[in-house]
């Protein structure tokens, strides 16, 4: 049965920033991974269908260029609403990102949870994992938006460095290797460990609607956040947060969206884990 | 040189008259058939392609090739594609098939011919420009040093021979030119048949894994677009095209503005050749007897490469073990809360 007192989790803004990563994210794999995995036919068959070489590799970049853009109001939004709304809590307490010294506590209840010997932690607005996933988001998109920028104009970053540190430290070639192997390391978190840990949990499958609808039920926000639900009650904001629950449509419409998208990550992680299991053998 | 020039002198004059000399080919052909028995070849490619287009009209369609160097036995196709052989490089108007295969030069072929033609000597009238840069190339001269059986034309062309298999599969010979796409990758394969660690490693780069899935249009060099075609010089060689005075014109005939920071970059990277990380760890368990060593191995372009190399493999590691135990222990725990859960609901049902 499906509850009628509704909470909205997400803003629309992050909620549209959410939505321009799947698809600059998934642009970006699907053009790039077949360079990673050269050497396997599956590889081979994907990039012909994104047009080959160069068509592939013009996506590669428009995407890029789409997750530069979310980059770009992120951050706009984080510093309106820092330096010119004033609003507080962006760098400590339980509404930050950051790392907290309270979730130390929280992975040593979550670790008490996994063993059976506890109940689940009752976790405030961001989870540690959440955390560490937005934080890995950061840096990643850092690393890949550098390193990605000196693939595409080498000879423009070669020429501000001597030749002779050039000789010794080759840019190019170093940003290749960490852009191949930070694309692995990324593509592999988002379609393993995001996923189970979000949209495939028993209580969220087959996709966690929160992301993509704003809203959450009060069971679950009792269930997933209970500090955070305690503490607005406590504030007598939780009345601000009521929403509508979405309709059935835009449910449906959200596992339409949703749902091949996370079939796609699964079927691209299963080909980058079984040529990891063809190098072994 | 001068054979070639004289005879596309000659060619251009006969050229005019070439259209003519097609209509009256045809009529000559018929009363030729029809007058007289004998067909004799000379300057024509009529009396050759009359059977070798045809599959019912030879002997044999295939015969056996023994390859000189890796001593495997090829079976090469004797049917030709005329549509095919004329967009090739020898598939001129002014090119016919004794040119090459010369001991056929006005020979009766009414009943057909020998088996085994003479080797086509692509040299002495024809190639010998590049055939003398390929020969004094430090490639040649290190084979020689080292008494290893020398590539000649055909090992690299592949023979040249425009045939089909009688499957009708293009055979690996006919890819004459330096665009052709095909050509272009099967030079790859034959310079990492002897070159194994160094086709290993372009797969590594950004050339090389373009071209690795099968794109080897000219936007993409593939290893005679840098070392050369036939003039194929060590590094150290002033007049070789990796070589300090011309690797800029080289990296800059893709790259414009290419710079001298640029040119260093490394082309053959050995993030996964276990004999560099050999090379590695000795130069560091002797740094004390030979520090000199060390400091050159430290300034190899390579040695940082390989360090970022398996700082990633550690990270990658690292983060799948951890965060896969975390997200699998989340899973069941999850579960094991909802059957829990739904084992309750059930109770107070009943």
């Amino acid at each position: 049965m499906r509850s009628t007192t509704n909470y909205l989790r997400f803003g629309l803004f992050h909620r549209f920033c959410h939505f321009l990563i799947i698809i600059s994210f998934f642009g970006l794999v699907l053009t790039g991974m077949p360079l990673a995995f050269r050497g396997y036919d599956w590889a081979r068959w994907l990039y012909e269908l994104f047009g080959g070489y160069p068509t592939a590799g013009f996506i590669h970049r428009i995407c890029a260029l789409i997750t530069f853009f979310a980059a770009f109001i992120h951050f706009a939004f984080l510093f309106i609403s820092i330096s010119v709304q004033k609003k507080k809590g962006f760098f400590w307490g339980p509404n930050s990102l950051l790392i907290q010294p309270r979730d130390i506590f929280d992975i040593v209840g979550d670790i008490k949870w996994f063993l059976g010997i506890g109940k689940r932690p009752d976790f405030d607005r961001w989870i540690y994992w959440e955390k560490f996933e937005y934080l890995s988001l950061m840096w990643g998109t850092l690393v890949m938006a550098i390193t990605g920028l000196i693939l595409w104009f080498p000879v423009q970053f070669t020429k501000i460095i001597p030749v002779t540190i050039a000789s010794v430290v080759d840019l190019p070639s170093i940003a290749l290797i960490i852009h191949r192997y930070e694309a692995i390391l990324a593509a592999g978190f988002i379609f393993t460990i995001h996923f189970f840990h979000t949209h495939l949990l028993p209580e969220k499958m087959p996709v966690d609607e929160a992301i993509f609808t704003g809203s959450i039920t009060e069971e679950e926000f009792k269930h997933e956040r209970l500090n955070h639900f305690k503490r607005l009650e406590n504030q007598r904001q939780l009345q601000d947060f009521k929403v509508a629950p979405p309709s059935l449509f835009v449910s449906f419409l959200t596992r339409l969206f949703a749902v091949p998208i996370l079939i796609t990550g699964l079927i691209m992680v299963g080909f980058m884990f079984s040529a990891l299991i063809v190098w072994a053998i | 040189m001068s054979y070639k020039r004289e005879k596309s002198c000659v060619l251009g004059i006969l050229s005019d008259f070439m259209k003519f000399r097609m209509s009256a080919f045809l009529v000559l052909c018929l009363t030729v058939i029809g007058l007289s028995p004998a067909i004799t070849i000379a300057g024509d490619n009529g009396p050759c392609l009359e059977c070798h287009t045809k599959q019912d009209k030879l002997k044999t369609t295939e015969k056996a090739k023994i390859d000189p160097i890796s001593g495997e036995i090829k079976v090469v196709s004797l049917l030709i594609d005329e549509a095919i052989f004329k967009t090739t490089a020898h598939g001129g108007e002014d090119f016919f098939c004794i040119d090459c295969h010369q001991d056929l030069d006005g020979a009766d072929v009414t009943e057909g011919h020998k088996p085994n033609l003479k080797p086509v000597d692509c040299i002495t009238f024809c190639h010998d420009d590049p055939a003398d840069e390929y020969l004094q190339s430090s490639h040649v001269k290190l084979m020689k040093e080292n008494n290893k059986d020398v590539p000649t034309c055909k090992d690299c062309h592949f023979g040249l021979t425009y045939h089909f298999t009688p499957l009708g599969e293009k055979s690996p010979m006919y890819v004459p030119r330096g665009t052709d796409p095909l050509h272009r990758k099967l030079t790859i394969q034959s310079c990492g048949s002897c070159h194994q660690d160094y086709l290993d490693s372009y797969k590594n780069n950004a050339h090389g894994q373009v071209t690795a899935l099968g794109h080897t249009t000219t936007d993409v060099p593939v290893c005679f677009d840098c070392h050369g075609m036939h003039t194929i010089l060590n590094s150290s060689e002033p007049e070789s095209k990796v070589g300090k005075e011309k690797i800029l014109e080289t990296c800059g005939s893709c790259h414009a503005n290419a710079n001298e920071s640029f040119v260093k970059h490394v082309e053959h990277p050995q993030i996964k050749n276990i004999k560099y990380y050999k090379t590695l760890l000795t130069a560091l368990k002797n740094a004390r007897n030979d520090p000199e060593n060390l400091k050159k191995v430290l300034k190899n372009p390579q040695t940082i490469l390989c360090i970022v190399f398996v700082m990633y493999i550690g990270i990658l590691g690292f983060t799948f073990s951890s965060f896969g135990l975390h997200s699998l222990l989340t899973w069941f725990a999850t579960a094991r809360d909802e059957h829990k859960r739904k084992g309750h609901a059930n109770e107070e049902h009943h």
